[in-house]
């Protein structure tokens, strides 16, 4: 099958410790142990872990530029250390902040730059850098240097070039990084639209979790280097979160009424607090408890002011795997 | 390897044009034109014009002024030429466009090629006004072989070319520019024979000069320059200064390929 497939990847780097002003010793640092993943055609892949998790290494040993210190990385059968220059041709990175791009230069000649060192010419790379910059909306920025761009145009312009070499596999390391939402709105559907029309192959990276769960098909979480849950968003949120948030403004309740609310919904806990001439109520549950509370209060005829339903999401299911590795 | 190069060559001739390296233009000529004006005013204000009689032994001539100029002029093309070659990689590491560069699959020759011959269109300029500037202090421009010239200066190019790749490997590794080319250029001017010749120093440094190959190209430029001499006449130094690209240029290679894999460890990981 045709997809990135890394097996019990591993890389450790020599780092120097100073011990005083005068001497420092080499130390080991595992930053990726054993790692598998696979990127399928046309799938969009999040990798998530807290800082130093091991996410960029990784981009980078997939992307060529590190060697890893143990296991393989093959891309559609290559090997990725001694195919390195083959595997360069199918695979591009694109990452947050503001640097891989010539300031100096303007996006035509960035792009005019780095499709030459992708072996494209005439015809065929005006055309992709045209088509490119359209995409991107640069169009009319496409003769301005880069260093009077914005960041988010910088960012466009960055993944004009990861794009430039029409690659099959992308890897994105915090692509909207400091971008605006609505920069960020835009450059999601574009990677939606890659993965899905063009059928690439893409690794996210991203603190933005919501963005990782809107994206992404499958998600690997990693930590210290070590994989430790690999799933689709769903249902990684399902196994880690285990309870639902609902939070009710009702008319003011009695006594009877509140003990009439817990008998219903036996094995949730339910607190109350007085608001003057209402009461709220805030359920937590092992289970999507929306339609019970609205049958009681129904039946006790209870007026439902509000009602605010906190379904989990991955963002709390990596706040609580964080919490457990941290307690 | 076309693409690359005529791509490099491009890219930074537009970042030539945008945002030129006036200080670096202006430092390579004043560099040349210090040593030609100090060895003006020393030969004519503090010797009096009176040269020793080793000098003439060991330099083969009675021009000092030619040899000086001669030697200010090749010394600032060959610190140029170092400092465009040698810069290239960190320059990219530091402009943040070093993981873009080594995501491709280019070509290093190609691109260390254009890149050196785009800076070269530069160092030919300032080639020029110094020897403009010299034949004002007394270079003299007669009896020139110019086909042997343009011979020495290609063959240096290339030794040089291969010496800037070793040199650019130890910047990436102390991932410093300044105190190591300086360093080399300061030793470069003491034992290169570029004012005085490098009989006039102890037994045991002057080896250092023999593995520059500027040391012999301004040996033989000066042969060609001064005494017309033909291009057979200096063979045994076109040969030692090919030999010094032969040997630099796998290490040099070699190593910049480390030393990529090297900071992208070290600075990124």
């Amino acid at each position: 099958m045709v997809m990135i497939e890394a097996m019990n990847l591993g890389k450790v780097y020599t780092v120097k410790k100073k011990i005083n002003f005068f001497r420092s010793e080499k130390q080991k640092v595992s930053a990726v142990k054993g790692l598998n993943l696979t990127i399928g055609e046309g799938e969009i892949v999040g990798l998530l872990g807290l800082n130093g998790a091991g996410k960029t290494t990784t981009i980078k040993m997939l992307s060529t530029l590190l060697n890893p210190s143990s296991g393989k990385i093959t891309i559609d059968g290559l090997d990725a250390v001694k195919d390195a220059i083959k595997v360069k041709r199918l695979v591009n990175m694109i990452a947050g902040g503001e640097r891989m791009l010539y300031w100096r230069l303007t996006g035509t000649q960035n792009l005019r730059y780095f499709g030459k060192l992708y072996g494209l010419s005439g015809g065929e790379l005006e055309e992709r850098i045209h088509d490119l910059l359209e995409e991107v909306g640069l169009t009319e920025a496409s003769h301005t240097p880069v260093e009077l761009y914005s960041k988010g145009m910088k960012q466009r312009l960055q993944i004009a070039r990861g794009l430039i070499n029409d690659p099959k596999y992308l890897f994105l390391d915090e692509p909207t990084l400091g971008l605006d939402a609505p920069v960020a709105k835009q450059l999601r559907e574009m990677v939606k639209r890659l993965a899905k029309e063009q059928g690439k192959g893409i690794l996210l990276t991203s603190h933005y979790l919501e963005e990782v769960e809107e994206l992404c098909d499958r998600v690997y979480i990693i930590e210290k280097g070590s994989l430790i849950l690999h799933d689709t968003p769903e249902n990684i949120t399902a196994s880690v979160v285990k309870n639902y948030h609902i939070k009710i403004e009702s008319s003011a309740l009695s006594t009877f009424q509140q003990n009439r609310i817990k008998q219903g919904l036996s094995g949730c806990s339910i607190e109350f607090s007085e608001l003057g001439d209402s009461t709220e109520m805030h359920i937590i549950a092992p289970f999507d408890p929306t339609a019970l509370i609205i049958n009681v209060c129904m039946k006790e005829s209870i007026a439902i002011q509000k009602l605010e339903l906190k379904r989990p999401r991955l963002e709390d299911a990596i706040l609580t795997l964080a919490k457990g590795k941290l307690a | 390897m076309w693409l690359p190069f005529s791509a490099t060559f491009q890219r930074n001739y537009l970042v030539m044009k945008r945002a030129f390296p006036w200080s670096f233009f202006l430092g390579h000529i004043l560099s040349g034109f210090y040593i030609i004006i100090f060895a003006y005013l020393t030969y004519y204000y503090v010797f009096k014009g009176d040269l020793s009689g080793r000098f003439s032994i060991y330099a083969g001539t009675d021009d000092y002024l030619s040899y000086v100029i001669l030697g200010g002029l090749l010394y600032s093309f060959s610190v140029s030429l170092l400092m465009i070659a040698s810069r290239a990689i960190i320059t990219e590491l530091r402009e943040g466009t070093l993981e873009a560069l080594l995501l491709t699959p280019t070509s290093r020759k190609g691109y260390f090629l254009g890149y050196v011959a785009q800076g070269l269109t530069r160092v030919g300029v300032e080639f020029t006004v110094i020897t403009v500037t010299g034949y004002f202090f007394g270079l003299h421009l007669q009896n020139i072989n110019w086909l042997s010239v343009v011979v020495v200066l290609f063959i240096l190019i290339v030794a040089t070319f291969s010496q800037a790749l070793v040199l650019g490997s130890f910047m990436l590794y102390f991932r410093d520019t300044y105190i190591t080319q300086n360093t080399l250029f300061v030793l470069m001017g003491l034992v290169c024979s570029i004012t005085f010749p490098a009989q006039f120093l102890p037994e045991a440094v002057r080896w250092i000069g023999s593995i520059m190959p500027l040391t012999h190209g301004v040996d033989a430029l000066r042969m060609v320059w001064i005494e017309g001499k033909s291009l057979s006449d200096i063979l045994p130094y076109l040969w030692k200064m090919i030999i010094l690209g032969i040997i630099y240029f796998p290490i040099g290679t070699f190593f910049i390929k480390r030393m990529e894999k090297y900071v992208l460890e070290k600075h990124f990981g």
